[in-house]
Order: C-alpha cells, then structure tokens, then sequence
C-alpha cells in the first residue's frame, strides 16, 4: 500500500512519458555497463562455444547476460523505448571493444531490445510486475534464436534450434527476468533510484 | 584481460586513412548489408572473399598494424570454428540418406554436404569478425555520434545522452578494479555477479550527476548549434559503391 505521503518522500515522479535527461543517462548508463561486462562476455562465450558444440547446452544457458539491458533499463526507467536504447547502447559498447560480432551486434541489439520493447508496450508501459519482465526476456531470446538461426545456425537441424530454444529460454527467465528483478531490488533499497518509479508506485 | 582491453584503438593514422574519412555511417551500412548478403548463401566463397577485401582495405585503406588487426581478430577464430562444429555435427544433411557419407561414429553421421555447410558458416563468422574489426579500428565514436545526429537524424538528446554515458567506461572499469580489490581483501571470489550492484550505483550515481550538469547547461532545451559539423563527401560515394560492386561479385561467384 502506498499512501500519498510515501509517494511524496520517495519522490515518485507523476507517471508520463516523456524522458528526462535523468531517464536518459541513467538508461544509457546501463547500457554502458553492459557494453563493458558483454566485453569480457565475449571472452567466456568464446570459450564455452566450442567445449559445448556436443551438447552446446552450456552456451546457451548463459545467453541472456545478453539481454540484460533490455529488460533492467526499462524495468528501472519506464519510459517507450528504453529497452532498445539500453540495449543499442550496450550493443554499442561491446562493438567498440571488439565485439567478435562487429556491427552484427548491432543488429542483434535492435531485434533483441525491439522484442522485448513490444511486451511492455502492450502493457502500455505500465505493468512491470516479474511475469511481465519474464515475458519480456522470453520474447528477447526468441527474436535472438531466430537471428542467430538465419545467420550462425542456418544449417543446423531441428534438435540443435530446439536444444537452442529451450535453453535461451531457461536463460531468459533465470539470468534475464530474475536477474534483471533481483538487481532492481538491490539498486533499490540503496537509494539510487529514488526518484524513478517504484515497483509498489 | 585488464583495463587495456577497453581502450579504443583508433589512432591519428586509422583516422586519417582512406577509411577513416569514409562517414562512419556510410561503414555502418556497407557492415550491415554485406552480413545480411552474407546470410543469403551458405557457400564457403562469397565470405572469404569479403573477408580477405575486408583485411586487405583495412591494412591499405584503413592504414592499420596488421598486429593490432590480428589482436582484434585471433581470440574469436576459436568462436568461428566452434560454431561451424556445431553446424557440422548437427546439419540437416546428416539425416539426409542421399548425402555423402564422411565418417560414422556409432549415431553420429557426418556427411560431406555438412562439411560444406559448416564450412560456409565458419567462413561467414570469420567475415564478419573481420569486417567488424575493420569497421572498428578506423571508427572513431564521437564522428559516429556526430553523423548518427546530423546525417542520420537521430535524436540528438539521446545520442549525446550516450556518448556522454560511453565516456564513462574508464570510470566503470576503474570501479570494477576497485570493487574486486575489495572482494579480495574480505576473502571473497573475485568475480561475482554481485559486483554489478556496485558497478551499477557507481555509474546511476555518475549519470545523475552527469543529467543534472546538462540540465543546468540547457542540454536539449532548444535548437542545437554544431561544433563539429559533417557532411557527406564524393568519397562517401565512391566506397559505398565499390562495396555494392565487391558484394555483388562475391555472391555471383560463390553460385
């Protein structure tokens, strides 16, 4: 239960759509972080990929580091848009580091950040309960399968793209949704996001 | 793996190349359509043709070290071969009794139809891990910013917004540094997924900081004036052309 007094002194804004540059920064920020944690990501995949080629489990279990940004930034700022923001400016990052998948990243980052852009959308940004981001980081791994189906797995047979599936999935919900839940939370309670909306606003 | 890693290579001699003055949007768009025409074959031709273009212009054009280029690329050649064995042990020719058998090992079949495929999309990953190093050793960020507002009509709010957050990434870094310090002397695992909630108040902390400085200097109140101004140039032109010409002939002759 929130009073009106509470929302006064954890200073919920009113509810609007329009970005601050506070919304802004805080939002590309995120996205910078990741940039520089997929840099050394980068690194791990490349090392678990091939150790996984039979049965390439492993490598797709920890896929949804990925995808973070898509779902914390917009769970933490609410704004249209904020999840390909995030996710364009950490796809961005990463590329400036030596992503091994250059301007690919990109790409990624955009369908990546616009699938799950599309779910809180039709919550017309105004559910951010954990199903929601769940479905959210579901429906990022998704449009990163069917990416990486048509251009690094294009020959691969139908158990391969399931195994795929079924562990960006798991992905997705565990590292994605909880992770991106349990961070909120964290950032929460030390303060830093006073002034954004909170979960029980 | 240190702080070195996340310094730009991009020197005077990358910026001044051929490549270099090349509108990094212009790149962006030879990058993006040269992977997408790569993703319309599977054949182990048209890659490495793009893929040998793409080092032999970065080296004469884009003026830069084959040494910085093969650090850039060699860590990841190890991804290019995990995902083509990937491909290879689970293509769809495998199952395919008319394909040419290689080796059987109890279930597992491998044909030579595989072998191509996976060869194909090895090479394709190599391409693309080429073509972005290329792409990234004569790019510099703040032109591409520059461009994305100017040419590209990109909100300069928020383009500004992240480049402002980019040029935060030695200060993320260095907090990682201190943070792990810290896990250390308490006798912690070094590297923790719960370093991020540091990592991160640090850096909401320093955006803040950094919206309330813009605010207070009228940051997207009114009609921009431009500093750096950049319009396209004949060359612009001549390299997208040319990469059209050299993809166009790559996919003819992997056919």
């Amino acid at each position: 239960m929130t009073t009106l007094d509470q929302a006064h002194r954890t200073g919920n804004p009113p509810r609007t759509d329009a970005w601050r540059t506070r919304d802004i920064l805080v939002t590309a920020v995120i996205g910078v972080v990741f940039g520089v944690v997929f840099a050394y990501w980068n690194f791990v995949w490349t090392v678990i990929a091939p150790s996984s080629a039979l049965p390439p489990i492993q490598a797709f279990l920890i896929y949804g580091v990925w995808l973070v940004p898509a779902v914390l930034a917009p769970s933490i700022v609410r704004k249209p848009g904020a999840a390909v923001f995030a996710e364009m400016v950490a796809a961005g990052v990463s590329t400036v580091f030596g992503s091994p998948w250059g301007p690919d990243v990109l790409l990624s980052g955009f369908v990546q950040g616009a699938a799950a852009e599309l779910i809180f959308a039709m919550t017309l940004y105004r559910n951010w309960s954990l199903p929601v981001l769940g479905i959210a980081a579901v429906a990022s791994a998704a449009a990163a399968w069917v990416h990486d189906w048509a251009l690094y797995y294009a020959d691969a047979d139908l158990t391969l793209q399931l195994i795929r599936a079924v562990a960006m999935a798991v992905s997705a919900l565990v590292i994605v949704a909880g992770g991106s839940y349990l961070l909120e939370r964290s950032l929460r309670r030390t303060g830093v996001l006073d002034g954004f909306a909170s979960r029980t606003a | 793996m240190s702080a070195r890693l996340f310094v730009p290579d991009v020197g005077v001699a990358q910026q001044a190349s051929v490549l270099g003055r090349t509108n990094p949007l212009v790149k962006l768009g030879i990058a993006i359509v040269w992977l997408l025409g790569l993703g319309l074959t599977v054949d182990v031709r048209p890659p490495a043709i793009l893929l040998v273009v793409a080092l032999a212009a970065g080296v004469t054009l884009g003026a830069i070290t084959p040494a910085a280029l093969g650090r850039r690329i060699a860590p990841f050649a190890i991804a290019a071969v995990g995902i083509a064995v990937t491909n290879l042990l689970f293509s769809n020719h495998n199952t395919d009794p008319l394909a040419t058998e290689l080796v059987r090992i109890g279930p597992l079949r491998v044909t030579a139809e595989a072998l191509a495929a996976a060869a194909g999309l090895g090479m394709r990953i190599a391409a693309i891990v080429c073509i972005g190093a290329v792409f990234t050793l004569t790019t510099d960020v703040t032109r591409l910013i520059d461009s994305l507002v100017q040419l590209g009509r990109v909100s300069p709010r928020f383009a500004y917004g992240a480049l402002a957050a980019y040029q935060a990434v030695p200060k993320i870094v260095d907090d990682l540094t201190t943070l792990r310090a810290a896990r250390r002397l308490r006798g912690l695992r070094e590297w923790h997924p719960r370093l991020l909630v540091g990592v991160l108040v640090r850096a909401i902390r320093h955006a803040d900081q950094l919206a309330i400085a813009m605010d207070a200097r009228g940051f997207g109140s009114g009609p921009r004036t431009t500093y750096r101004p950049v319009a396209w140039i004949p060359l612009d032109v001549l390299v997208s052309g040319s990469a059209a010409v050299i993809l166009v002939v790559a996919l003819l002759l992997g056919r």
